[in-house]
């Protein structure tokens, strides 16, 4: 490689790195559109829970619906699962978590989320994401026929990733923003 | 002689005597008895009601009532039962309004439904398929709603694009998905969130895209 390959090598890397780092600040409009869509993916997340643990949900349907729930997450994000009788959190892979709220051994169960809502909000960060988190209270009712029951409310943190992407719709280019969810912490476990 | 009608008297007098004692004695008795099967109904009126509050009787609430019902008309002089009998009763009550209420949302789902279906028995437009499917109160129903909207596609793979904002010549979708997807999310959701942008047909009418915005 000569002098000149050098030079216009490091040139067209510089010029690759600022391009990365100019790009533009979105107007409060486009953002507001983001931070509803990533609001709007959590409460779906809400409801496939809801449906996934609801006994009355047929077996192919739940399977059906975790799919479509699986495809919300980034690769790997883990879910956190606390109850009253323990100390610890434990942490599963999604589809893991997925197909242990299927199997769950009660008679009924309800799952309600409320309160959806950000406590971080989606912010820029240097590689053109963005990331925020938005916390969500669940409210978990398992009852058996035996009359076992056990109820807690939990309030969970969910990361949130949007990240602006192409993909070619025939023959077309098309951008959108990606909403994936990351991890969801436990961060409170109290009785009803 | 005289020492006969002594004897006799004195006979008569015990029998008498006997008598008398023996009738105290069956009243007694009966007194006992009765006290044992009051004791037994109230016990058992108050495992009843016990069973009636703790949710694990596993009757319907019409039977529920019913027995409480049974329990009432037994007039039980007991504080105990008539405590356990008001609790029983807010608590039926609240089960009656809230069955109720969902006796209430389910009819005016299946009215919402019957007007949809009958607004669109001429001919479903594309936008009638996602309210119906959305507000399906069973799942087989939004099944045959899936099926027959499918039937508007040219695949089941047809592209949906969903705009989440317009600003100037800048169009920012959400990710893109197929319409087997989108009419299986609006089942699931249960909600109509987008409204329909623009529609691209094939030779035979059918759809071959489709562009929807946020309401």
């Amino acid at each position: 490689m000569n002098k000149s390959n050098i030079v216009f090598s490091i040139i067209l890397l510089f010029a690759v790195c600022m391009t990365a780092f100019a790009q533009p600040e979105i107007s409060p409009e486009r953002k507001q559109a983001i931070d509803s869509l990533a609001l709007e993916k959590v409460k779906d997340l809400g409801k496939y829970i809801s449906i996934i643990g609801n006994k009355d949900t047929p077996f192919s349907e739940a399977n059906r619906v975790i799919d479509r729930a699986l495809e919300l997450f980034a690769e790997g994000s883990q879910m956190g699962v606390s109850s009253l009788h323990r100390q610890d959190i434990k942490y599963y892979g999604i589809r893991e978590y997925f197909q242990r709220l299927m199997a769950l051994n009660y008679d009924r169960v309800r799952i309600e989320w409320f309160n959806i809502q950000y406590i971080s909000d989606l912010v820029r960060q240097p590689d053109g994401r963005y990331v925020g988190v938005i916390t969500v209270y669940q409210r978990f009712t398992g009852e058996s026929d035996d009359g076992l029951k056990y109820v807690d409310t939990t309030k969970k943190d969910i990361t949130v990733y949007v990240e602006r992407k192409q993909t070619q719709i025939q023959g077309r280019i098309i951008g959108f923003w990606d909403v994936l969810l990351g991890d969801i912490r436990v961060t409170e476990t109290k009785p009803e | 002689m005289k020492s006969l009608n002594q004897l006799l008297i004195l006979l008569f007098l015990v029998v008498a005597s006997v008598g008398v004692f023996s009738c105290k004695s069956q009243k007694k008795i009966a007194a006992q008895e009765a006290a044992a099967a009051e004791a037994r109904k109230i016990a058992k009126a108050k495992a009843d009601l016990e069973e009636l509050l703790s949710d694990n009787s596993g009757l319907t609430l019409v039977e529920k009532e019913n027995r409480l019902k049974v329990i009432k008309d037994m007039n039980i002089d007991d504080a105990e039962v008539q405590e356990l009998i008001v609790k029983v009763d807010e608590k039926l009550k609240r089960e009656r309004e809230a069955l109720m209420a969902k006796e209430r949302a389910e009819k005016l789902a299946r009215e919402r439904e019957e007007a949809l279906r009958r607004e669109g028995s001429e001919k479903k437009g594309l936008d009638d398929y996602f309210d119906l499917i959305a507000n399906s109160s069973n799942m087989a129903t939004s099944n045959r709603y899936i099926g027959e909207a499918l039937g508007l596609f040219a695949s089941e793979e047809v592209p949906v694009l969903v705009i989440i904002s317009k600003s100037g010549n800048i169009v920012d979708y959400d990710r893109p998905t197929t319409i087997r997807k989108y009419l299986e999310y609006l089942k699931d959701q249960k909600v109509v969130r987008n409204k329909i942008e623009n529609v691209v047909y094939d030779a035979n009418g059918k759809i071959t895209e489709l562009e929807l915005i946020k309401k």
